[in-house]
């Protein structure tokens, strides 16, 4: 394993974040907007960052026999961990709900490849804005925060609102066909993600080497 | 070659600037920083380390640029930037285990004798210690890791009188092999009469003198008054510089 990621994990992480990660298992919720799970995994990395302000880590790991940007580089591994794990924590689940309750989500979408993809979507787009904003100063988790849940909130909505149009409905789909046209939305959320992910660390780590700590 | 070399060190904040600060450490001399409280000997220390961007002027670390070469020059480094306020809920085992993941030269043999030394229980949490205790564990840290240079600030505040002529002992035994150098802050002026081969003294973020201990003491003698019947000492310089008239 990284060094940094031990460290985030073993020092850095709130121990809420390892709770957000099994929030994967609200899909076997019979009736629930499952765009919320990855609103949870937003709320558990704003929690971490918020702990690492009351801990001083970001001060430990800048003293540290590494760049001064990878203080950045360690938060953006513990993303992709949290997030990753709580998206593959979240599989058999899937599976589960639909095995056994196949007569579908009345409130929004199902747990499919679709929502997977608008998932990483979603993270790619929170992680660019949240780290963005919070390593301007280091410790302005609030604002931070608030400014990433605008279009995280708004595009839980929009996924959530989409497979109500009739248009759509092949978005909300667990059989066969229905999976595979999904397939690109999954794909292009992963893209996106990768994507994300790198802007936010080369943005993050230029603000981040001004930031007097 | 120079242990440190710092030239030309500029930061500028809206009601303090750091101008130009310059002077060089020597391998295996042990350097004072002094200054009163604000003059700028932390903003020094941290810009040194890239903790506080500065706004202009050069580094070398043991003979490397920083911070092009920054993982190379804080492999080489040892810091103690006043006493460990991080993690004040963690043991110190689980810092240990992640900071020594870090260091290529970790000699767990040598943390574990200064742990002996010192008295640290590594079982305790970092908020269970004493501020003496905290100092001494960050030291611990910095020895254990093959360190050619080091950094400290204010590492003698809040020891008591035997922890910091412990301490001291413990400076001029690191910089006897002429392998080792020390640079750090205080304004317990009576360290550095005790071991500090040379002296940089900051006021109001300038370099206002730097030289050899004897050197620095003669060159702040003109200061005497008729009535002082011995030479001053560094608290003596530092209070008759810095002194002025409060209004209240």
């Amino acid at each position: 394993m990284s060094d940094l990621l031990y460290k985030e994990l073993r020092l850095a992480a709130h121990p809420s974040l390892f709770i957000f990660m099994c929030m994967g298992a609200l899909v076997l919720i019979p009736a629930y907007p499952y765009g919320a799970v990855f609103f949870f995994g937003c709320l558990g990395l704003f929690q971490s960052a918020m702990f690492d302000r009351e801990t001083r880590d970001v001060f430990y790991t800048a003293l540290l026999p590494r760049p001064k940007r990878d203080v950045i580089k360690g938060k953006l591994l513990l993303a992709v961990f949290a997030q990753t794990a709580q998206l593959a924590m979240s599989l058999p689940f899937a599976f589960l709900r639909a095995l056994y309750l196949p007569e579908g989500n009345p409130v929004g979408i199902e747990p499919n490849a679709a929502w997977y993809g608008f998932g990483w979507m979603i993270y790619g787009v929170f992680n660019l804005i949240f780290f963005t904003r919070f390593f301007k100063t280091a410790y302005k988790a609030g604002t931070a925060f608030l400014t990433a849940l605008v279009p995280v909130t708004l595009g839980i909505f929009a996924m959530e609102a989409a497979v109500h149009f009739p248009g759509m409905a092949w978005l909300d789909g667990t059989d066969g066909a229905s999976l595979l046209r999904q397939v690109p939305v999954l794909l292009a959320g992963v893209l996106m993600y990768a994507a994300a992910n790198a802007l936010a660390y080369w943005i993050s780590a230029k603000r981040f080497e001004r930031v007097d700590l | 070659m120079n242990a440190l070399t710092v030239a030309g060190l500029t930061k500028t904040y809206p009601s303090f600037t750091l101008d130009r600060v310059s002077f060089t450490l020597e391998r295996g001399r042990i350097m004072g920083l002094i200054g009163k409280n604000g003059a700028g000997k932390s903003t020094t220390l941290k810009s040194i380390l890239n903790l506080v961007s500065p706004d202009g002027g050069r580094i070398e670390l043991l003979g490397m640029p920083f911070p092009a070469q920054e993982t190379a020059c804080k492999q080489k480094t040892g810091v103690v930037l006043g006493g460990i306020d991080f993690f004040q809920h963690k043991r110190l085992e689980a810092i240990t285990a992640v900071t020594r993941r870090f260091y290529r030269e970790w000699d767990q043999g040598a943390y574990e004798r200064y742990l002996r030394e010192f008295g640290l229980d590594t079982r305790k949490r970092v908020s269970e210690l004493s501020a003496g205790m905290r100092v001494k564990y960050l030291i611990a840290l910095a020895l254990s890791h093959g360190a050619e240079l080091f950094l400290f600030d204010e590492p003698t505040s809040g020891l008591d009188p035997v922890s910091r002529d412990e301490l001291l002992e413990l400076f001029r035994a690191l910089a006897a092999d002429g392998s080792r150098s020390i640079l750090f802050s205080t304004h317990i002026t009576s360290d550095l009469e005790r071991c500090a081969d040379s002296i940089t003294y900051i006021k109001d973020g300038k370099v206002l003198a730097c030289a050899e201990k004897e050197a620095f003491l003669r060159s702040f003698q003109h200061l005497r008054a008729p009535e002082d019947t011995a030479p001053l000492t560094l608290e003596d310089i530092m209070i008759r510089t810095e002194r002025r008239t409060l209004h209240v």
